[in-house]
């Protein structure tokens, strides 16, 4: 009997609830289409983007390479400009890291510290990494700086989408 | 930090690393300033927006204030002190405005907050490359006040 009633004052409750969960399924279900859309997956994982950088002149010395690509919301498509401290190690092999730090997402410098020349340096709480992007412990970040899949195309560098790096 | 959802969780986790608090001031005019006031807003928005990208784990970005032009500006200050006191309460120790209007130099010394005023420059007339490396030195500039003013009060 009780169960009875509970049942009937939760349908009640859902019947009420019903009318806005309508409306915020109405609302939600584009948005999940658009989160697994499988086009936009493909675009998102498997396109790299074109800079100005020309591969051969890349040296040991990282430099800033800024890059323009085209990225979709729900809303409309924006121009996004991200940028990548680009080097080569020490045997020869590319290196693209992304400059956000990983404490809290500021934007890192190479050798711009005085105190602590060929690092990467946070400016906002003075977190530091290794040239090849390690964290430096004891400074605020805990995981070393994001890495960008890079590919050569025509004597230009291509970037694609940063990923955070395995432990070595 | 921008006033987004996300990002203003990630300031609730990570109070005591955010100490700065930037708000834009954009006056809004009629008549023969109109578009000038529409050019302010457009270069002030471009600034604030690529300085937050470089300082995002320190500083939030506030809605900017906007208030209509009419001459004297001692309501559009005593707002703005409002604002202030509350940033203060709220544990913002550096405060910057940035405004391409001239006249909040007037009110200077009024404030705490430091007022970074930044002439309106042309872009409507540039093409996208020096539209650019121009913004891009100018936010370079205020990156060093930015950092500068941190160090002062370490
Ligand atoms: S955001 Fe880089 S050290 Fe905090």
């Amino acid at each position: 009997m009780s169960k009875h009633r509970v049942s009937r004052r939760q349908f009640l409750s859902y019947t009420l609830t019903g009318v806005g969960g309508f409306m915020a399924a109405g609302m939600l279900m584009p948005m999940v289409r658009f989160a697994v859309d499988p086009v936009l997956r493909a675009e998102e994982s498997g396109s790299f983007t074109p800079t100005k950088q020309k591969v051969d002149e890349l040296t040991s010395k990282p430099v800033r390479v800024d890059f323009t690509f085209k990225q979709k919301d729900a809303w409309y498509e924006s121009e996004v400009t991200s940028t990548a401290w680009v080097y080569k190690d020490d045997n020869g092999k590319i290196m693209a890291l992304s400059p956000v730090c990983k404490h809290l997402g500021c934007t890192v410098g190479w050798n711009t510290s005085k105190e602590h020349p060929n690092q990467f340096f946070c400016p906002c709480h003075y977190g530091r990494y290794e040239k090849d992007g390690t964290n430096i412990p004891g400074t605020p970040p805990l995981a070393p700086l994001d890495e960008y899949p890079y590919k050569e195309k025509g004597g230009y560098l291509y970037l694609g989408q940063a990923k955070p790096r395995k432990e070595a | 930090m921008k006033w987004i959802p996300n990002d203003i969780e990630m300031y609730i986790n990570a109070k005591e690393f955010v100490d700065t608090a930037v708000v834009a001031l954009h006056p809004v005019s009629f008549g023969d300033e109109m578009k000038q006031s529409a050019s302010m807003h457009d270069f002030i928005t471009l600034l604030t927006n690529q300085l937050e990208r470089q300082f995002t784990g320190r500083m939030v970005l506030f809605p900017a204030y906007s208030y209509l032009k009419k001459g004297r500006m001692d309501k559009p200050l005593e707002e703005l002190l409002e604002w202030e006191r509350s940033l203060k309460e709220n544990e913002f120790k550096h405060i910057f405005y940035i405004t391409s209007d001239s006249d909040w130099r007037m009110q200077e010394s009024s404030l705490t907050g430091a007022l970074l005023w930044m002439p309106l420059l042309p872009l409507e007339s540039m093409d996208e490359s020096q539209k650019v490396s121009l913004i891009g030195s100018q936010v370079k500039q205020l990156q060093n006040l930015f950092t500068q003013k941190w160090r002062e009060n370490q």
